[in-house]
């Protein structure tokens, strides 16, 4: 059996495992660290651009191979399984969450507080912000503060987002541009956003994907990357409560276990994949799974609920300057004390909903040619807003992730289940989520002579996080602030499974800084060549 | 070029003894290859009817033979976009080129005629047995009317002619002047 030793075994190769990696490296360089990733490497750039060609023209997958046929899980929203994860096809937005994600439990008496103060996140939210490269305009909004500029100037607004600007603020509502990890000028050795308009397949590194930083780790020879390694079980030490070894297979030989040994492991394998690993490394001693007394890994996963709206307004929108990019507000991150508990951003997008060109008229007639042209031409002299709003709901503890002995891989390991459940405070405050929503719509709509064209609410929690939350309490929670679990000294948990809740923005710029406080306390123990006390 | 020209004619005669060939796979792919075959006067006729006249007559058959090579650099079987929210994985269906071109021989002799009434009258009905009602995203191979209508007219130059501005939503065009309105067009590009 092929056995590796390093000083850090980390598993999973997504934006955290790359952050985790990038920083650990810096902080003590010459220790060895293996990234063991189940999917496969993607490092293609030269090909991306005819990746996107295709993916324009026939829908075809614009990140071939980047998913394992037979590892999926019920209730998961992303197939993708590769070196970069789900950040290979994000749009790159990096929104910070507000203090009053932090302190939910103390402010509202809702859910939980966060086992860390905010001041010490916004220094890696920084940070997360210079290693990403994220160009961005800080927010008016007095306590939304930050302590460094944006390390790059906010993306260009087009024309279209200017007047949507102009339409959006008739409300009252204060907007501004969303921050991305977009060059706007070249950035740590990628090029300046060219405007391709198809971001989820950027073809030229302007937008941010961890498999550049993994590339530049591999050149530099600053780590050692196993793709199509899929890791099945930690295994514990005989009578102590620490991780000995991690073993898995390579799925390009699939008849030969791999066994990893390291002094530290770090699971950085996502909301989904991290959970499902300590369930399965359940033994005698910890039937229930690793890093399980709690018997909280898997529960309280979380996400955020969302409503949409296509609003027709007074304005000359010309669909497809760029589509990616957008306008936020984050007057609404404060709910106050007075009213229902409401928080949720608010975003805007140029949009051709309701002005697309369609083959019969409202009154049934056929249009070919030119009178689909006119129909088109008549319809499209009114712009369209897409407007949405993600709204802060809480995970019940029952919000899981389970083993799902129906569903295995073809090594016969049950797969992951997740089914999403809110708390009662959450289901009890739906109508008043919904009349606020409906609310901001009309105010939006009645501010330029709009028409609201359509109103949606989400079927699913969109950015997925939870599974094993952390905490100062080892009896409701999985983790401390570092993701040091508290049953195993030498075990961590990074990335978006650690958060108690997933707020009311994007999650990823939040969970990349939380990994990189987690390497500060993880070089730590690397440094003395011991496990990482809890005390340093 | 000796090579290329016999690889045509042996495409063309594959495609022509489609009733022949005993295997449906080896016959999807001559047919998708050598697409539209001895169908490209109709597709002409079909393209000038139902795409607009502003293009004019040498805009329209660009657009058709772009068409046409859409359908021959089809990929049957090609892996899909996964998706996002309910991930699914998926696979381009089967070429569409046979219904295609069932469709334009069926659509041949009405487009044949001199009459623009009744060459709008056979498509009407063409569609209404079809069942479509409106364009697919992306042709779809239900029908080669729509989804030549759709290949166009949900593309960047169709856009562009529709608000009359070059605003090349499909190209990468820089950030630069993006604060502006895109530069006006008199007609097509």
């Amino acid at each position: 059996m092929p056995r590796y030793e390093s000083d850090v075994c980390i598993i999973g190769g997504g934006i955290s495992a790359a952050m985790l990696a990038q920083k650990l490296a810096e902080l003590r360089p010459g220790k060895k660290i293996i990234v063991v990733e189940a999917g496969s490497k993607l490092f293609d750039l030269e090909k991306r651009m005819d990746y996107r060609r295709r993916f324009l023209d026939y829908s075809e997958n614009p990140w071939p191979g980047d998913f394992i046929e037979d590892q999926s899980a019920k209730g998961i929203i992303s197939r993708t399984m590769a070196v970069g994860g789900s950040a290979l096809h994000w749009g790159g937005t990096c929104n910070r969450f507000s203090e009053e994600d932090l302190r939910l439990h103390s402010m509202y008496g809702l859910a939980t507080d966060w086992p860390i103060e905010w001041k010490e996140l916004e220094k890696f939210y920084c940070e997360a912000e210079r290693r990403l490269g994220v160009s961005g305009q800080p927010s008016p909004i007095p306590e939304d503060w930050r302590s460094e500029p944006y390390p790059m100037p906010a993306m260009t607004m087009t024309h279209n987002l200017i007047e949507l600007k102009k339409w959006a603020e008739k409300s009252g509502i204060s907007f501004w541009t969303t921050p991305q990890a977009k060059n706007t000028v070249p950035y740590d050795g990628r090029a300046q956003c060219i405007r391709c308009n198809t971001c989820s397949i950027c073809p030229t590194g302007a937008r941010y994907s961890p498999d550049f930083t993994f590339k530049q780790l591999l050149e530099k020879k600053r780590i050692v990357l196993h793709d199509q390694t899929l890791i099945r079980r930690l295994i514990l030490h005989d009578t102590k409560d620490v991780v000995v070894s991690a073993t898995g297979v390579d799925r390009q030989r699939p008849d030969e276990p791999v066994e990893y040994h390291a002094p530290v492991f770090v699971i950085a394998s996502g909301y989904t994949w991290s959970p499902h690993l300590l369930l399965l490394s359940r033994s005698s001693r910890f039937p229930a799974g690793l890093a399980n007394k709690s018997g909280l890994v898997g529960k309280y996963m979380c996400g955020h609920a969302f409503q949409s709206a296509f609003i027709e307004i007074d304005a000359k929108i010309y669909p497809g300057m760029n589509e990616q990019h957008g306008l936020i507000s984050r007057q609404f991150f404060r709910s106050k004390p007075d009213q229902p508990f409401v928080r949720h951003d608010l975003r805007v997008w140029e949009s051709a909903a309701g002005h697309e060109p369609r083959l019969r008229s409202k009154d049934g007639r056929l249009l070919l040619g030119d009178d689909l042209l006119a129909d088109w031409r008549n319809r499209a002299q009114r712009g369209t807003a897409r407007v949405r709003g993600y709204i802060d709901v809480h995970p019940d503890r029952e919000s899981s992730l389970t083993l799902d002995d129906a569903s295995r891989n073809r090594w016969g390991d049950p797969l992951p289940k997740i089914e999403h459940r809110l708390d009662a405070p959450t289901l009890a405050r739906q109508d008043a989520i919904h009349k606020h929503m409906q609310g901001i719509f009309d105010t939006l709509a009645k501010a330029n002579n709009g028409r609201i064209l359509s109103t949606s609410t989400g079927n699913y929690l969109d950015h997925p996080a939870g599974g094993c939350r952390m905490g100062h309490d080892p009896a409701s929670s999985v983790c401390d602030s570092f993701g040091q679990t508290h049953d195993h000294e030498n075990l961590f948990v990074v990335g978006a499974p650690t958060l108690p809740a997933a707020g009311c923005t994007n999650g990823t710029l939040t969970f990349v800084a939380l990994t990189l406080r987690s390497a500060e306390k993880i070089a730590l123990g690397c440094g003395a060549g011991c496990q990482p006390a809890r005390d340093c | 070029m000796a090579n290329s020209m016999l690889r045509r004619t042996v495409l063309q005669w594959i495609a022509a003894a489609t009733g022949a060939l005993p295997f449906p796979a080896v016959r999807a792919w001559a047919q998708t290859t050598n697409f539209p075959g001895r169908h490209q006067a109709t597709l002409r006729e079909l393209a000038a009817l139902v795409l607009p006249a502003e293009l004019g007559h040498s805009g329209v058959d660009r657009i058709a033979d772009r068409f046409e090579q859409w359908i021959r650099d089809y990929r049957p079987g090609a892996g899909m976009e996964n998706g996002y929210g309910f991930p699914r994985v998926r696979t381009k269906p089967p070429s569409p080129a046979p219904i295609y071109l069932a469709q334009l021989e069926a659509l041949s002799e009405p487009l044949s005629q001199a009459d623009k009434a009744a060459k709008r009258n056979a498509i009407e009905s063409a569609l209404d047995r079809a069942g479509i009602k409106d364009l697919p995203r992306q042709p779809d191979g239900k029908h080669i009317v729509t989804d030549l209508m759709s290949f166009y007219f949900h593309g960047s130059d169709a856009n562009d002619l529709c608000y009359l501005a070059a605003i090349r939503r499909e190209s990468c065009r820089g950030l630069k002047g993006s604060d502006a309105p895109p530069p006006s067009m008199k007609g097509p590009a």
